[in-house]
């Protein structure tokens, strides 16, 4: 079953905010995929606030949608849009590859 | 291709050798982004084009293998007796009581072994048995079918010097769109024997058989043999220990011990000229006034209740008796008193190194841990002191935790609403005591 985390913009929001939409794939609850989880969660909380929609893929159930979406190892994070299109593989303990695979500039981080 | 390994990753006992593995998995991945994090050891799991499945990298099977094997240990450590059925009512898992069971009683009473099935067992009992394997049977089916979740029903059979009575609850689980039964047996004929008067009448009895209800729950108690704990039960009388309730005062005797079923006492050591400072946390885990194993009558600490709920107490002359009388009490006493110390001199350094932030997250798991419910009542006033800081220290920890939504917290009542992020945002102290608090309960 696909785990789906939605979080949209809050109503006050600037309008110039852009929402980042990603997918997430996992393999269940394997060391990595915890890791990746927590850690985009975390990157996703302090740079994006709410300007994301995040859906998690876990592949064990659904191994043939992630097939078809081009993905052959996980963790793996899918930057679906605005475009262009881009990804990470691994645990996403490196927040700077994060933050330019989501096209935030390096400057943001601290 | 991948002819070698065609496994899902349910099936991770077909991988063949690690070379072999990582020779296939070189075959099948060729970006170099996936490469590097494969040799980075970043990787839990590849897709396999050719079967369209998940395989699960060695370390991550060897690590969810590590989880299910903790589900196992949890499944021996229940004192009741459990087995679990497949759709055609297989037994497929027991759980140590059972097996234990079925060894002393031969098969009786629809003990069954591993790989044996349950319903041909009812089929085969004895006349005397018969009605009531056959409603157990008629109950089980329904419950495989997906007709009812839950079948109780209580069974009688004869063994050698008499009789055993006991209740059978059957409820249907599904797994991976298959039916199974878990099965668990609970002895009611010790019950009947603890509620039959035995010089004093029934409300002797009464008043032990909710003592046995009020320490269910506290696995130290649960971790004796039978007649221990038995024993026990008559020295035991039922408590209900409510918040803010001040158990023991530093330099006081210890008048009761306690064993917490479902509420939380916290140790403080107060030092003159400050704010009280937590040092231990006793829930069902173990028993408040422990220092008595040690031949000492009079707590160093305060011993503050923080969760109301329910609690079994026993005398101190009374619990010394016993405790000098029972070789498993000793053994379970001081396996809890070691977790006890561990917790203290594990607070002392998180007390000195970590942040009020990731000190309050870890408060919150340990307490969680101890209650059954996400939700605590507590004061700005009372977490300062459960973690030595000034109360405006706790407002901004608490704020903290609240903008991640790892809680909520409003007018004196937290709720944990992320448990997996707050495990994240605890320090490194949670996971030892956490460890080392299920290592002493079992």
């Amino acid at each position: 079953m696909a785990r789906k985390r939605t979080r949209a913009s809050a109503a006050g929001a600037p309008v110039t905010t852009t929402v980042v939409v990603m997918r997430l794939y996992v393999a269940g609850s394997a060391p990595n995929s915890l890791k990746a989880i927590a850690n985009l969660q975390a990157i996703c909380g302090r740079y994006l606030k709410d300007g994301y929609k995040l859906e998690i893929v876990d592949v064990c159930e659904h191994p043939r949608r992630a097939l078809a979406d081009g993905v052959l190892v996980t963790p793996s994070l899918a930057k679906v849009s605005p475009s262009p299109a881009s990804n990470v593989i691994g645990n996403l303990s490196d927040t700077r590859s994060v933050l330019a695979a989501l096209g935030l500039p390096a400057g943001m981080l601290e | 291709m991948s002819p070698e390994l065609p496994s899902p990753a349910r099936s991770p006992s077909r991988l063949t050798t690690e070379a072999a593995f990582t020779d296939w998995i070189r075959r099948i991945v060729t970006g170099a982004a996936e490469l590097q994090a494969f040799d980075a050891g970043q990787l839990d799991a590849v897709l396999d084009p050719a079967t369209g499945s998940a395989i699960l990298l060695p370390e991550a099977q060897a690590a969810l293998q590590g989880s299910s094997r903790l589900v196992l240990s949890a499944f021996d450590a229940l004192p009741g007796e459990v087995c679990v059925l497949d759709a055609a009512g297989t037994v497929v898992m027991t759980n140590i009581a059972w097996r234990a069971f079925v060894a002393a009683r031969g098969g009786a009473g629809l003990g069954v072994c591993e790989g044996e099935n349950f319903l041909a067992a009812c089929r085969n009992v004895g006349a005397s048995e018969r009605v009531r394997a056959q409603t157990v049977a008629a109950g089980l089916r329904e419950v495989l079918a997906g007709k009812r979740r839950l079948f109780r029903s209580e069974y009688v059979c004869r063994i050698p010097g008499g009789h055993c009575r006991f209740t059978l609850t059957i409820a249907g689980i599904a797994q991976d769109g298959a039916g199974y039964a878990v099965v668990a047996r609970e002895n009611v004929s010790e019950r009947q024997r603890a509620r039959a008067p035995r010089g004093s009448g029934h409300a002797k009895a009464s008043r032990i058989a909710a003592v046995a209800r009020a320490s269910a729950a506290n696995r130290l108690l649960a971790a004796l043999p039978a007649n221990e704990y038995e024993r026990l039960l008559a020295g035991l009388e039922p408590v209900r220990l409510t918040y803010g309730e001040v158990l023991y005062q530093p330099g006081e005797r210890m008048r009761h011990v306690y064993f917490p079923s479902d509420c939380v006492v916290s140790l403080l050591t107060v030092v003159e000229g400050h704010r009280a400072l937590e040092v231990g946390l006793v829930g069902r885990e173990g028993m408040v006034g422990s220092r008595l194993a040690l031949g000492l009558t009079v707590s160093p600490v305060r011993a503050l209740v923080q969760g109301t709920g329910t609690a079994v107490r026993m005398e101190s002359e009374r619990f010394v008796q016993e405790f000098r009388r029972s070789p498993a009490l000793r053994r379970a006493l001081f396996r809890f008193t070691d977790t006890l110390m561990l917790q203290a001199t594990n607070n002392a350094a998180c007390n000195r190194f970590h942040v009020v932030e990731a000190r309050l997250a870890r408060w919150l798991l340990m307490t969680r841990e101890r209650t059954p419910s996400n939700e605590f009542h507590l004061t700005h006033e009372f977490l300062a002191d459960m973690l030595g800081v000034r109360r405006v220290g706790v407002t901004h920890a608490a704020s903290a935790l609240q903008r991640q939504k790892l809680i909520r917290y409003r007018r004196g009542t937290i709720t944990i609403l992320d448990q997996q992020g707050l495990e994240v945002a605890a320090c490194s102290c949670y996971r030892h005591v956490r460890v080392k608090g299920l290592e002493a309960a079992k």
